[in-house]
């Protein structure tokens, strides 16, 4: 009696084993499918394998697969609810990290980094991961870069490391914004000193001449005692073209510091060699 | 002896153990395409459905891929496989050719074919009268065919009655009084700033004519005349839009009330 | 805690976004922010020798005037381009009767969020198809 539960023991290992290749080959199925870039299919092939997998055995490894096709396909959304998942079936700190880190590069080209930063910085104080802390304040700087923050994100490179390519990359870029306040107050003390300053010269020495000739002519009016005539000056032509004025000087500065990032961002994609979210 | 019928043991129980050995089998496929329909991933559903029916024909699960299809707005494709396998799928066709929203061409159909049996279609078959302009039937056959009294009472009503504005009534109001057409078509701000703008032009033409000054007078009186013409036709097109609104309004019930109703169709347990 | 976690995260996802009937492909996410409204249009896409004439009035009135007092205008199309696309797409009478009533439309600051609706430039949406009376 003792033998035969003995080989049945065995029998029931032997295909418990059998079940286990067949789930490992369904993965290695999805791995092709995902090499070959066809992420559509290798989606549906781990969503096969998870619903066949009832003990969670390959729930890590195929939720993270099933995160970077997602991502591949730029579909952000699936890819952190993925992530997310994978952290959760994660049996070692190494599993759990490389989650943390996928999820954080997501979020990151999500343009929710706020989530970003909330991750890294709740890795940074744990002790697990320690060793790992130059790797976390790379993806901060990435995730400032993604907010436009360049002073904050080239801080953070530096950290990483003296003298690093993205340190001096953001530091120049910060170098060449316009600062949309400096623009608005030069043109609140000198009608179009902002639009100048902001490189639209035209629309400058426009602004001034208007603020010039319609305050001439609300002060004038008052002078002459035509009131009415002063108030109607004053604010449909004076005050329209002074407040205009501030208003453009901001705008073109916005304006400008959005064509700098942007051709900044374009840099950063195609011809970066380091690594990216 | 006894070694044999070990062996035999040993083979029946290491094939009985876990079913599912092999996750591309018929059987699985379809578990699997079940649980990818019942999960809304219905264009996953869809593949895996056609890989199965590459093996074996199966009407039900013909009728789940038209139903995929539905649901993901593709009524050209659901509608032919719905055909295919009338006449157990009647009412999901006609629900999809209703969805299609030609009315005209879905009630040609309903009425080329014997549909009468068939309480959904006929619920349908009324019910798209509220999205044309024909003619509406008699009250008497939408309280037979409808349970749901009430709310389609209220639709035959606002169907027979929309308050609709006239665009020649809007027009003539502000030609009598400036801002008086858009007030009429409930765009009271809009009218109030008419009169008001429309007014101070003209007293201001008046006023510079008395003062001798002719250039203002003409140059404020044309302005006035400008926005005086201009209210008009602006009371005119907020009529128009007013109506639009009113028509928009309506359909969005028609649909909320057919979606809360699931277009009168019946109620499937695929997926409990 | 972990059984909670997973089947709220699944709960939350059965947000039903719209489905495509395509199987989806490989595709690049772009770094870049959305780009800024476009600039203004200075070209002359007429032919006739009015649509020119017009079209050099409002470039006049553009650089000269508009430009330099700032974004006034809530309304996208602003105020002269809806001018403009007026008279394209009626005729010119038609359009500067469509202008007068846009004009008093501006003019009315009261209750714009409950008429119009906002679009991507955060300005109201109010372009002249609605009111040409076709």
């Amino acid at each position: 009696m003792k033998k035969l539960l003995i080989i049945i023991f065995i029998a029931a290992l032997a295909s418990a084993c059998k079940s286990q290749d067949e789930l490992q080959s369904q993965y290695n199925l999805a791995q092709e499918l995902f090499k070959k870039r066809e992420y559509f299919d290798a989606v549906t092939e781990l969503k096969r394998l998870n619903f066949f997998d009832s003990t969670n055995q390959f729930s890590f490894q195929s939720c993270l697969l099933m995160g970077k096709a997602h991502k591949a396909g730029a579909m952000l959304n699936d890819a952190v609810h993925n992530f997310t998942m994978a952290g959760i079936f994660s049996r070692t700190d190494e599993e759990f990290y490389e989650a943390e880190i996928e999820l954080i590069r997501v979020n990151i080209l999500r343009r929710t980094s706020s989530q970003a930063h909330k991750i890294i910085d709740r890795l940074l104080l744990d002790e697990r991961f320690i060793s790992k802390k130059d790797e976390l304040n790379y993806w901060k700087g990435w995730a400032y870069i993604f907010e436009d923050d360049w002073v904050n994100a080239a801080d953070l490179f530096s950290k990483v490391s003296e003298n690093h390519e993205l340190t001096n990359f953001c530091d120049s870029i910060n170098d060449q914004l316009y600062s949309a306040t400096l623009a608005k107050l030069l043109s609140v003390f000198i009608p179009g000193a902002g639009q100048i300053y902001t490189g639209n010269y035209l629309n400058g020495i426009f602004s001034l001449g208007w603020n010039v000739f319609a305050g001439w002519l609300s002060i004038n009016s008052f002078a002459e005692e035509r009131i009415f005539d002063g108030l109607v000056a004053a604010n449909f032509l004076w005050l329209r073209f002074y407040i205009g004025g501030i208003n453009n000087a901001q705008k073109f500065a916005e304006e400008k510091n959005l064509a700098i990032t942007n051709n900044a961002l374009d840099y950063l994609q195609h011809k970066y060699g380091g690594l990216k979210p | 002896m006894k070694t044999y019928q070990i062996l035999l043991f040993l083979f029946l129980t290491a094939s009985a153990f876990p079913q599912n050995l092999n996750l591309h089998s018929l059987e699985n496929k379809k578990k699997f395409a079940d649980h990818l329909f019942c999960e809304k991933d219905y264009l996953r559903s869809i593949l895996e459905y056609e890989s199965i029916l590459q093996s074996i024909q199966n009407d039900t699960i013909k009728f789940k891929i038209g139903l995929a299809y539905q649901r993901l707005d593709e009524y050209e494709k659901s509608i032919n496989i719905f055909n295919s396998i009338l006449p157990n799928a009647e009412s999901e066709f006609y629900h999809s050719l209703f969805l299609m929203n030609d009315f005209n061409l879905f009630r040609i159909k309903v009425n080329n074919n014997k549909t009468d049996a068939n309480p959904a279609v006929q619920k349908l078959y009324l019910f798209s009268y509220f999205f044309t302009d024909d003619a509406l039937p008699d009250w008497q056959k939408f309280s037979e065919t409808f349970s749901e009294e009430r709310a389609v009472e209220s639709f035959y009503e606002k169907k027979i009655n929309p308050g609709y504005k006239s665009e020649i009534t809007a027009a003539i109001l502000s030609a009598i009084i400036p801002g008086a057409g858009k007030i009429y078509t409930e765009q009271y701000g809009d009218g109030i700033t008419a009169f008001i703008a429309t007014g101070l032009l003209a007293y201001l033409s008046y006023s510079n004519f008395n003062h001798d000054h002719d250039f203002r007078g003409w140059l404020f009186g044309g302005a006035a005349a400008i926005f005086y013409a201009g209210n008009i036709y602006g009371s005119a097109a907020s009529a128009k839009i007013f109506n639009a609104g009113i028509k928009m309004n309506f359909e969005n019930e028609l649909r909320l009330f057919l979606n809360q109703n699931n277009y009168f169709m019946p109620e499937y347990n695929f997926c409990k | 805690m972990k059984l909670f976690l997973i089947i709220f995260i699944i709960a939350t996802v059965q947000i039903v976004f719209p489905q495509s009937a395509e199987k989806w492909k490989a595709k690049e996410i772009s770094y870049q922010h959305k780009k800024m409204e476009k600039r203004r249009d200075y070209s002359f896409s007429g032919n006739s020798a009015g649509e020119v004439l017009s079209k050099s009035f409002i470039n006049i009135y553009r650089i000269f005037f508009s430009d330099v007092d700032g974004d006034n205008c809530p309304f996208n199309p602003s105020c002269s381009q809806f001018f403009i696309e007026s008279v394209e797409e009626t005729n010119l009478f038609q359009g500067v009767l469509m202008f007068a009533d846009r004009f008093t439309r501006d003019m009315n600051f009261v209750n714009r969020s409950g008429k119009y609706f906002i679009d991507d430039s955060g300005r109201y949406y109010d372009p002249p198809s609605l009111y040409t009376l076709k």
